[in-house]
């Protein structure tokens, strides 16, 4: 069991990215370790209600980042921000995530086992005591933690009005750099995004990107996360309808017009090669790459 | 002076025999009803007095013992009127003696001596029918229920005063003789909604032929307005026509339940689709004598569960026994009673509290949210439904569409019906008939693989994260869709969609 530090501005280890901000934190516990002085890091940031398509992308950015040693920042919520931090620590990387609660308390609770391994891997950061409960009004608080702490902001995906967009005016007035995955239009998920895009925030098209902003040579071989295997004439008809945002079988038929029969085979196969999953109801959906 | 009339009562599902013996003589002026009765028999004394006075007869002032016999369980129900105030008239010597004793009367008297509907009418004729009597005088308005009985003469009656004249031979009453058969052929499904009627939907459509075909419990998710109520319905249509005597069992269900309007049996398919709010009496049967619940109305057909997540949890743990042991066992203070209760189970949820995930531009749920809402269909209903199937909502297009193509139940029923055909022919000497009540033996030896589907399976186990419990739902669905495809062996497409039918959250 790791103890629980409490650290001050009269601390040397108190990180100089927070002492520069408005409102500077009086004191910061800490389980585990603080992110390095030197080590580029990014926050990674989004809905917790999100599509599969924001899913896959906080996986594949939080590992591309952590693998080139990024460390990544986020708030340790459901969502987004868990899913960016659970990926960064499977592909080796650091994590950090800064609470709204007090440092012993878990919440969400289904992120039990994310926590450990954040402690284990990375730290946990709040300026909360121990015990004291998440109360609404200290998330919003805590963003201002989140951008400090990083060079990036990274917006995987977000609603028009969310948390997100806190996190986001704190990081300008903070003087980062924000990022911001591009969605579809119409897509309610990343209407966020769409819009910060269109008020001149840098078009996350991919990792590189991010890596270069950092100013990190990028270690990356050629990617082979879209890398599609070889696939016959219908898996490819079938594939293209079938994108990160669940579709129906109905669907899958009525746009391909292969027999159900066909169908249920191809369906199979592509979930054998990995490329689809089943999320059950006669509903599937692309595999993020792992 | 003694009387005797033959009657019978219910006691559940069963008709007994009784006897209604009469017997005046001098003595203190009195009227006296034993044996054992509940309040509303009871009452049929005030009826039955008043009753003979309007029809002209007035009963003597003697000491008047009625007994309805055996003593040893309590009547219920009426019914009883009429075979008591033929006893009387019999002791009167109005009636012919020994004129009634190859006949059974049933039937409630009105204050003016008219003979009014009662319920159960059904198994009680076809109890005096087993029990060798010649006759049944049913009262009129129950007369087609009586009439379906072949073998026995089945009088029905509107008076008192015309019951007395038609015993004395004053005048004439018909026996009345309905065949089932010819009924059923005239019926043919009218009231069933044809599958023509629904839009696009192919998946749903499919999935509910396999469930038809093989008697698998189906499960549709899908948002609000996808037309989930409406395909439910249109079940029955491609289910096997009812034969007579599935025919005869359901109508005296519905005979007990006292649900059969006076056209007399019940000639469709029952869909039964209780409201979520039901309780688990309501559904099981419920009352000191209990009556049939929505579970064994739904008897050889259909039972209904819309937004099967909002019933109570007591309320679909009762579905356990029916679902395993096709009946339903109600135990009361005094005895135990057992209903028939074989249904088709299809469910219907909503796949979260807005309805509309995973769609979400419309959906706000959280994932925990989502999982809570399915996870409250318990995991010993769950294992019960082998096919799940998404509908999704009706497009502009579909509605508009003439859609040429879509089939229509009769043509969809061929091919259930040759599917039935086969497992009839497969379980000959299994005491099952259809695909989804084999065991694990029976599928063991019905549904065997070949190397190259048993491959399928052993990939699909490890990549797929499949259970052992799944797995042989996949062999169930995958034997019935062969038989759909008239095919002795299950090859690798009626796997391959047999898999596309699962459910998870």
């Amino acid at each position: 069991m790791d103890k629980i530090k409490y650290i001050t501005p009269f601390d040397e280890e108190y990180p100089d990215k927070l002492r520069n901000i408005d409102n500077s934190p009086e004191g910061i516990y800490i389980k585990g370790s603080l992110p390095n002085k030197d080590a580029p890091c990014v926050a990674i940031v989004g809905s917790r209600v999100c599509s599969e398509y924001g899913k896959a992308m906080a996986k594949e950015f939080a590992k591309e980042l952590a693998k080139n040693n990024v460390s990544i920042i986020s708030g340790m919520a459901r969502g987004i921000d868990g899913i960016a931090q659970e990926a960064a620590i499977n592909a080796g990387g650091k994590s950090y995530g800064i609470l709204g609660c007090g440092i012993d308390v878990v919440y969400p609770i289904s992120n039990k086992r994310l926590y450990e391994r954040v402690v284990e891997k990375g730290g946990l950061i709040t300026e909360y005591p121990p015990g004291r409960e998440p109360l609404p009004h200290q998330f919003p608080q805590r963003n201002r933690i989140i951008s400090a702490l990083s060079d990036i902001v990274l917006v995987i995906e977000a609603k028009k009005r969310s948390g997100t967009s806190i996190t986001v005016s704190r990081a300008l007035e903070q003087g980062k750099d924000i990022f911001a995955v591009p969605g579809r239009l119409y897509d309610a998920c990343s209407e966020g995004c769409n819009e910060l895009i269109s008020q001149g925030a840098g078009i996350a098209i991919s990792p590189d990107i991010i890596l270069k902003a950092l100013g990190v040579d990028s270690n990356r071989q050629d990617s082979n996360a879209f890398r599609v295997p070889k696939l016959t004439k219908n898996e490819k008809k079938v594939l293209s309808v079938i994108s990160f945002s669940p579709v129906s079988i109905d669907y899958i038929q009525n746009t391909t017009e292969i027999s159900l029969q066909e169908l249920f085979e191809i369906l199979f196969n592509l979930q054998l090669k990995e490329i689809i999953i089943d999320l059950g109801q006669g509903n599937y959906i692309k595999k993020a790459p792992a | 002076m003694y009387y005797k009339v033959n009657s019978g009562i219910m006691l559940g599902m069963n008709a007994h025999l009784i006897n209604v013996e009469s017997d005046v003589s001098e003595g203190m002026p009195s009227i006296d009803l034993v044996g054992y009765l509940a309040n509303e028999v009871r009452e049929a004394r005030e009826r039955v007095k008043t009753a003979m006075k309007n029809s002209g007869y007035f009963i003597p002032a003697k000491k008047i013992t009625i007994n309805i016999s055996p003593g040893n369980f309590k009547k219920s129900g009426t019914g009883f009127d009429l075979p008591i105030a033929l006893s009387l008239l019999g002791c009167m010597d109005i009636i012919t003696r020994d004129i009634l004793n190859d006949t059974l009367c049933l039937g409630e008297l009105g204050l003016n001596g008219e003979v009014k509907p009662i319920i159960g009418v059904l198994p009680r004729v076809l109890l005096a029918k087993e029990a060798g009597l010649k006759r049944v005088i049913i009262p009129h308005d129950n007369l087609c229920e009586g009439a379906v009985v072949e073998g026995i003469e089945v009088i029905g009656v509107k008076t008192l005063n015309e019951t007395i004249d038609y015993l004395n031979n004053k005048c004439q009453i018909e026996g009345m003789q309905l065949s089932v058969e010819k009924m059923l052929q005239e019926y043919a499904g009218k009231e069933y909604i044809d599958f023509c009627q629904i839009k696009g939907q192919k998946a749903l459509k499919r999935a509910m032929e396999i469930a038809a075909a093989g008697l698998h419990n189906l499960l549709m998710m899908g948002p609000p307005g996808a037309g989930k109520t409406l395909s439910a319905k249109a079940l029955p249509s491609i289910m096997p026509p009812l034969s007579s005597e599935e025919c005869l069992n359901i109508s005296k269900i519905y005979s007990v339940a006292g649900l059969l309007d006076s056209g007399g049996i019940k000639l469709s398919r029952p869909f039964v689709n209780p409201h979520h709010t039901i309780t688990p009496q309501a559904l099981s049967g419920g009352g000191a004598i209990p009556k049939p619940g929505a579970v064994s109305l739904a008897d050889q057909g259909v039972l209904f569960l819309d937004e099967i997540p909002e019933f109570r949890k007591e309320t679909i743990e009762i579905l356990r026994q029916p679902l395993e042991e096709k009946k339903i066992v109600i135990s009361r203070a005094n005895a135990t009673y057992t209903y028939p209760a074989d249904f088709l189970l299809v469910a219907a949820a909503n796949p979260c509290r807005c309805g509309y995930y995973p769609d979400r531009n419309r959906c706000n749920c959280s994932e925990v949210e989502v999982k809570r809402y399915l996870g409250r269909l318990s995991g010993p209903l769950l294992d019960r439904i082998d096919i799940c199937v998404q509908t999704k909502e009706v497009l502009f297009e579909d509605l508009v569409s003439i859609d040429n193509l879509s089939e229509t139940s009769e043509t969809i029923r061929q091919r259930v019906l040759s599917a039935r055909e086969r497992q009839k022919y497969r379980f000959k000497d299994d005491d099952i008939s259809t695909n989804s009540h084999m065991s694990p033996p029976l599928i063991e030896k019905y549904c065997k693989l070949t190397k190259r589907e048993e491959e399928i399976m052993e990939r699909a186990f490890i990549k797929m994260q499949i259970s052992a419990r799944y797995f042989h739902k996949i062999l169930k669905i995958a034997r019935t869709i062969a038989d759909l495809d008239e095919s002795d062996n299950i090859n690798p497409n009626h796997l391959y969609e047999a898999m596309g039918y699962r459910f998870s959250i």
